[in-house]
């Protein structure tokens, strides 16, 4: 054992990185294999996962288990993965986005795009496996730092202040990326899930990237005014 | 609407921040007010909140994982020698 991770494993068992791949391995490749879908991205996945651990296990304050560190590691990897997949046709620009959330108001401020009622049975939306990756590949839609702030936020249950420090921005404007980041999240979901119907959604996934754009905004407009 | 009303933009923006700190007395107010006339803000505002509901949801992250998928040997390995040398 190296002298960092006797350091490391004494001060928590742990935290013991040559134990990490036994106790953490399979379960971290389940997660990433469910929402890829390909084994040797996967496998990719967890290694870059354990070794950006690695790295950054000073800045772990063992709040969280490592099994609960490991995963939102391992989600913002997920992320990465879909958006460089999708870079050519994804958004990669927050003005964008900006600009896609402003499409859903009318001058005067009122709804243009106004929020459709989500069907599903909200305590039941989770459980479909489906959903989950309609949602993880609606947040890697998202310009990277506006899926960061989300993925801190609401996933990882992060202080604005923390999240503050992370990102080095005042709080006015993780509040405006956050608001930004929600609304087109909120959007994506329901024009790829909770709008269509189930028979439909699977086929959806594939062009997901290059349907939700301004345009599409427009054309789900004239659908909602009639 | 009245100018010392919110439209659904603000409160759409300010719904978004009330989840991330305490806005002062008088914008919850109105913000109140509008949700109480305007049922596309108070859909908006329980949408987001559902957001942040399932994004920390526990069965997020373990309930559809099959027990039987497990790592190769061969990545097994792959990824504990990654590790021994990063580390070493």
């Amino acid at each position: 054992m190296t002298q960092i991770t006797e350091e490391i494993s004494s001060a928590d068992p742990n935290l013991d990185p040559e134990t990490w791949v036994d106790q953490y391995g399979d379960y971290l490749y389940r997660f990433a294999l469910a929402r890829i879908k390909d084994q040797a991205v996967a496998e990719d996945l967890v290694q870059e996962t354990f070794l950006a651990a690695l790295q950054g296990r000073k800045s772990f304050n063992g709040q969280s288990a490592v099994k609960t560190w490991l995963s939102a590691i391992l989600k913002h990897k997920i992320v990465d993965y879909l958006r460089k997949k999708n870079r050519e046709k994804a958004i990669d620009d927050i003005d964008t986005v900006t600009q896609t959330v402003e499409k859903f108001f009318h001058n005067n401020g009122s709804w243009k795009i106004p929020p459709s009622e989500w069907d599903d049975n909200p305590s039941k939306i989770y459980e479909q496996h489906e959903f989950m990756d309609t949602f993880f590949k609606c947040l890697s839609e998202l310009p990277g730092r506006l899926s960061k702030v989300f993925m801190l936020r609401e996933m990882e249950g992060l202080s604005n202040k923390e999240i503050c420090n992370a990102l080095q921005v005042s709080s006015t404007n993780s509040w405006v990326m956050l608001y930004r980041a929600r609304a087109y999240l909120r959007r994506c979901l329901e024009t790829f899930w909770f709008n269509n119907t189930k028979g439909s959604r699977k086929n959806n996934f594939t062009f997901l990237h290059l349907s939700f754009s301004p345009s599409l905004a427009d054309t789900s407009l004239a659908k909602s005014s009639k | 609407m009245s100018h010392w009303m919110f439209n659904c933009k603000e409160v759409s923006r300010r719904v978004s921040e009330s989840m991330d700190h305490r806005l002062p007395l008088y914008q919850r107010m109105l913000i109140r007010m509008h949700l109480l006339m305007c049922k596309y803000c108070t859909r908006f505002r329980r949408q987001l909140l559902l957001m942040r509901e399932f994004s920390r949801s526990p069965q997020m992250a373990e309930d559809f994982l099959d027990p039987t998928v497990v790592l190769l040997p061969d990545a097994r390995e792959r990824i504990r020698q990654a590790l021994k040398s990063s580390s070493a």
